[in-house]
């Protein structure tokens, strides 16, 4: 034994700089690569999965606030990075109170699209005013309560910063008839990271504008040709097979087709863009690497849907359980030289609402 | 399988202060636990420790005092330390067992099923019966206001004679009602719609000039309306916009999981739910009519006559294959129906 037990004081043995696997320091310190793990299994998570949704159901959505905290804990302590998991943090009472403010901007949201056409006015207003605060206040809560290696993340946006990059960019997209989309998404992406820390470390953004430009430009191309193809099928199907009973089975290979389309590009968007950020975001020595395939995803993304439809549901758990394991082996972050420069602090409270409206409202800025 | 805990576990210690993990061993003693690794030597009382919640066969987390923490294997030990929070081992316990999966499983679609089929309904219609229908105006007038603005509803071309006699009938039929008072018709040209009527929330009536064309005859009109008093007084528009909401937000909050997808997750089932739901208002709004018209010595022959026409514009075969996502019944069903009800006294 090294040193002479000090009971009930925080140790501060540990300060010998040393790289992140705990290897001697005087190996040599090149790139490492530590992959992902994701060591969660269909069966157990169905478990979880059914008791969460049977308790949700039985108390008319209250426990759903418990059932978050359940899923979050699962998924982040069988993520492993290097060994370690990642720990969920997040309480089930500050979760309730914000899904509380979130269910009734939804129902107010729900009552103007619906019903009350005086509504949609003040749920614009709304809307516009809130969504900087949303987009904030749901990474700082998520940040706050994610944790590796016992220090936890960190957002630092604040209000009219995300105000001005949200909305200014909105609008040099709309003068410039959507060409300024592709910076405005940039702009965002860059946001989240810069604003982001780990250990007092701040992330670093290098992907470009013209990066983004090229995934949008192949993205849209997509579009027009898979409906110009969708088109052209179904007015040669109508020209040979004229009638009124055709017309049906016309509607429906129609709404097949412009929703196989949307998948493939949703596909598409979601690999290419995913592995643009994080393979341009840097943290410390800390760089990323994401190798997301469009192609991969998309069956994936077809298979879950068929599979999740085929069994009323029941297979929402595999589902969600298989695209977790491709992306986390997909990615893996390379560690470069030590990691002494990360280091924990204090961290302070984060309520939950803003975090709650974005779920509620699937304002989904995860990069 | 209870075998006795150990008094060690091996795991990874952190002190919060830097990302770096230190291999650790935990030495329970009853009263004390010491966490032992390189340059590591600590000793706490028991109470001070939290354990977090066991997830699935995740590894555990142990909260030291002073922000420290042990990362370690699941362990029978882990129980007898003190835990941070008391609910959620209950809910780890329900998740471990198949038995308990099974049983909430079958709990989720029996609960679901009486839901649907029967616990919305019933408390739509019991909600509906408190609600007073003056909280509807408000909804209706500004539905008739849109389609009056957008187009789809121009003035009415019907003759002021045709209007005025079609508009004592109505009040014959509505007389006596517990709606009566709310009970008021229009009449609309709307070529985009075509032979239709609507009861607006709030108890308005609007029939198309191009259903008063098909009619043959005023009894036939008063089929029509008959139905749609029928909407009004069963509270149709309200019971409606209850079990939709309803079900919209119980689909969404259950396939909350799948949200990647979750217009084609949740989307077209609800849509299916939500047609049912419409399709039995409609059966219901027929068998009200039939019942009213023949109080006021009017035959539901009338209706089934003047449906026979409308349908004759549309293709049987189409209708009848989509029927499941239709909003209204099959109208050759529907003839049928109040053709057995005119045969019946």
């Amino acid at each position: 034994m090294s040193a002479t037990p000090q009971p009930s004081s925080p140790p501060v043995a540990t300060a010998v700089p040393r790289v992140m696997s705990g290897r001697p320091a005087d190996e040599p310190a090149g790139p490492r690569e530590m992959p992902l793990q994701f060591t969660g299994s269909a069966a157990e998570y169905f478990r979880i999965w059914i008791v969460n949704v049977c308790l949700t159901l039985l108390t008319l959505g209250i426990f759903s606030a418990w059932a978050k905290v359940r899923k979050k804990r699962y998924f982040y302590s069988h993520t492993r990075l290097d060994g370690t998991p990642f720990q969920y943090l997040g309480q089930p009472i500050p979760i309730l109170k914000g899904r509380i403010i979130a269910a009734m901007l939804l129902g107010l949201w729900y009552a103007g699209t619906h019903y009350v056409v005086q509504l949609l006015p003040v749920v614009g207003v709304l809307g516009f005013v809130l969504a900087p605060w949303v987009l904030v206040r749901s990474a700082a809560f998520n940040a706050r309560y994610s944790a590796y290696r016992n220090i936890t993340f960190e957002f630092k946006g604040a209000y009219w910063s995300a105000f001005k990059m949200l909305y200014g960019w909105a609008v040099i997209t709309l003068v410039t008839f959507g060409l300024g989309f592709s910076w405005w998404q940039q702009r965002i992406k860059q946001y989240m990271v810069t604003h982001f820390s780990y250990g007092g470390v701040r992330g670093e953004f290098g992907a470009t504008g013209r990066q983004f430009l090229r995934t949008y430009f192949i993205a849209g191309l997509l579009m027009a040709l898979g409906g110009a193809a969708v088109g052209m099928m179904i007015g040669a199907a109508a020209w040979s097979n004229r009638g009124q009973a055709a017309a049906q089975t016309h509607f429906l290979a129609f709404t097949v087709g412009i929703y196989a389309m949307y998948v493939a590009v949703f596909a598409y968007t979601r690999a290419r863009i995913g592995n643009l950020v994080w393979n341009h975001t840097q943290l410390g020595p800390l760089k990323f690497q994401s190798r997301l395939t469009a192609r991969s995803l998309l069956a994936l993304y077809l298979t879950n849907l068929l599979a999740i439809a085929a069994s009323l549901g029941l297979l929402i758990p595999w589902a969600v359980i298989r695209t977790h394991k491709y992306r986390a082996a997909r990615f893996s972050v390379m560690a470069e030289g030590e990691i002494s420069d990360f280091a924990g602090r204090g961290a302070t409270s984060v309520q939950a609402a803003g975090a709650e409206v974005g779920e509620l409202f699937d304002f989904d800025m995860s990069i | 399988m209870r075998t006795a805990a150990p008094n060690t576990l091996a795991g990874k210690f952190y002190d919060g202060q830097v990302p770096v993990a230190v291999p650790a061993t935990l030495i329970w003693s009853g009263q004390n636990v010491k966490v032992i690794g390189a340059m590591i030597a600590l000793d706490y009382p028991v109470n001070r420790l939290r354990v977090s919640p066991r997830v699935g066969t995740a590894d555990r987390f142990v909260a030291l005092p002073g922000g420290a923490q042990l990362q370690c294997a699941d362990s029978a030990l882990l129980d007898r330390l003190p835990q941070e929070g008391k609910t959620e081992g209950v809910v780890a316990w329900l998740e471990s067992r198949w038995q308990v999966a099974l049983a909430c499983l079958v709990i989720t679609l029996g609960g679901l099923a009486a839901g649907y089929f029967y616990g919305l309904p019933a408390a739509a219609d019991r909600i509906a019966a408190r609600v007073p229908i003056e909280y509807e105006h408000a909804l209706g007038n500004q539905a008739l206001t849109w389609l009056d603005a957008n187009e789809w509803f121009r003035q009415s071309k019907v003759a002021p004679d045709v209007q005025e006699e079609l508009r004592a009938g109505f009040a014959r039929l509505a007389d006596g009602l517990p709606m009566a008072a709310h009970l008021r018709l229009e009449f609309r040209d709307a070529p985009g719609i075509g032979p239709n009527a609507f009861a607006l929330p709030g108890g308005t009536i609007v029939i198309t000039d191009q259903m008063i064309d098909l009619s043959e005859s005023a009894a036939e009109v008063y089929a029509v309306l008959a139905h749609e008093i029928g909407h009004v007084e069963r509270r149709h528009a309200l019971r409606h916009i209850l079990q939709d909401s309803v079900s919209a937000a119980a689909a969404a909050t259950l396939t909350a999981d799948a949200s990647t997808l979750t217009l084609a997750v949740s989307g077209l089932p609800v849509l299916l739910a939500q047609a049912r739901y419409s399709r039995q208002f409609e059966t219901e709004a027929d068998e009200y009519g039939f019942t009213l018209l023949k109080q006021h010595d009017l035959s539901p022959e009338d209706f089934a006559t003047l449906m026979e026409r409308v349908s004759a514009k549309r293709d049987p075969q189409t209708e009848r294959s989509m029927s499941f996502l239709s909003t209204h019944p099959v109208t050759a069903d529907r003839i049928a129906r109040a053709r057995e009800a005119a045969q019946q006294p």
